[in-house]
């Protein structure tokens, strides 16, 4: 009898088990996966859209996964979130005028850093 | 050279905190406002009194769109002014966010509506498009085009600094 009840659990388990998102191939459950990675939830301090369960962000994977599902590519996915979100919905933001200074300022800093000990050493 | 790189040890931080007294002073920052211009989403969602449905043609011209829920606490201490300003003559129309239909008309009676027509957004599907993230939120519309977007309680000092400019630059209402 006992071992009934665990194999039932175990059943139970299973059979409640499903996809939240559906998705034609894996290929697009994979590009789904890594979208909610990259794209920050819009009411948390940090943290992404996989990481949280705020009502915003299962509406946004809803979204995104609908977006996906109509065969929208990753940029207007990302450009869909950011155009409503802010620049700073996504992690790794894009390269344009207003964000030079974000990815090119840490190669500046170290040629600071060399310049300063290759002089210190004069 | 010396000196120089001495300096600098007292140089840098001067230059920092001097930026950080500039930033952190200035008290013109709203940071829930946004200046981002774009058309306004198409929806079809119904009408929170009556249920009829109401397209993006529905609503012409200059108005004030107000996201509220009757679980949202701060749209309470929100609601007078809203009143006031729809007293006022400008129009105001509401976007009931993820609200049951029964609550909102509940909390209307309460209150008081202000609103000149309320959409009734149940699954939020408008407000994801619009870049809401919570109630309340305001949109300025300018004949079909979003010119402002405020998140968070509008009252007086924030009407007057955030969309005041705006609707005197594009001569609204």
């Amino acid at each position: 009898m006992r071992y009934l009840f665990i194999f039932l659990a175990f059943l139970s388990i299973n059979s409640s088990s499903d996809n939240l998102y559906y998705f034609e191939d894996e290929n697009d459950e994979t590009r789904f996966n890594n979208l909610i990675k990259d794209i920050r939830c819009p009411k948390c301090t940090s943290g992404s859209l996989s990481s949280s369960n705020a009502p915003i962000s299962e509406d946004l994977k809803i979204k995104i996964a609908e977006m996906i599902n109509e065969n929208k590519t990753d940029q207007e996915i990302k450009d869909y979130v950011s155009s409503r979100f802010g620049q700073d919905s996504l992690y790794e933001p894009d390269l344009n005028k207003n964000t030079y200074i974000l990815w090119y300022s840490p190669f500046v800093f170290l040629l600071l850093a060399l310049l300063f000990f290759f002089f210190r050493r004069q | 050279m010396n000196i120089l790189l001495k300096l600098i040890v007292l140089i840098v931080p001067a230059i920092f905190i001097f930026l950080f007294f500039i930033i952190l002073t200035n008290e013109d920052v709203y940071p829930g406002a946004d200046y981002d211009q774009f058309e306004l989403p198409d929806f079809e969602l119904k009408d929170l009194d009556d249920s009829k449905r109401i397209s993006i043609d529905f609503i012409e011209g200059d108005y004030v769109l107000n996201v509220w829920a009757s679980w949202c606490i701060t749209c309470i201490v929100e609601h007078p002014y809203l009143m006031n300003l729809s007293k006022t003559g400008v129009p105001v129309i509401g976007l009931n966010y993820k609200d049951e239909k029964q609550d909102a008309i509940v909390w209307l009676k309460k209150y008081g509506n202000p609103y000149q027509t309320i959409l009734h957004d149940y699954k939020g599907n408008l407000a994801l498009d619009l870049g809401v993230t919570g109630a309340p939120e305001t949109f300025l519309i300018n004949n079909g085009e979003i010119v402002a977007h405020y998140q968070g309680e509008v009252n007086d000092r924030i009407w007057n600094d955030v969309f005041m400019p705006i609707i005197k630059d594009r001569k609204m209402f």
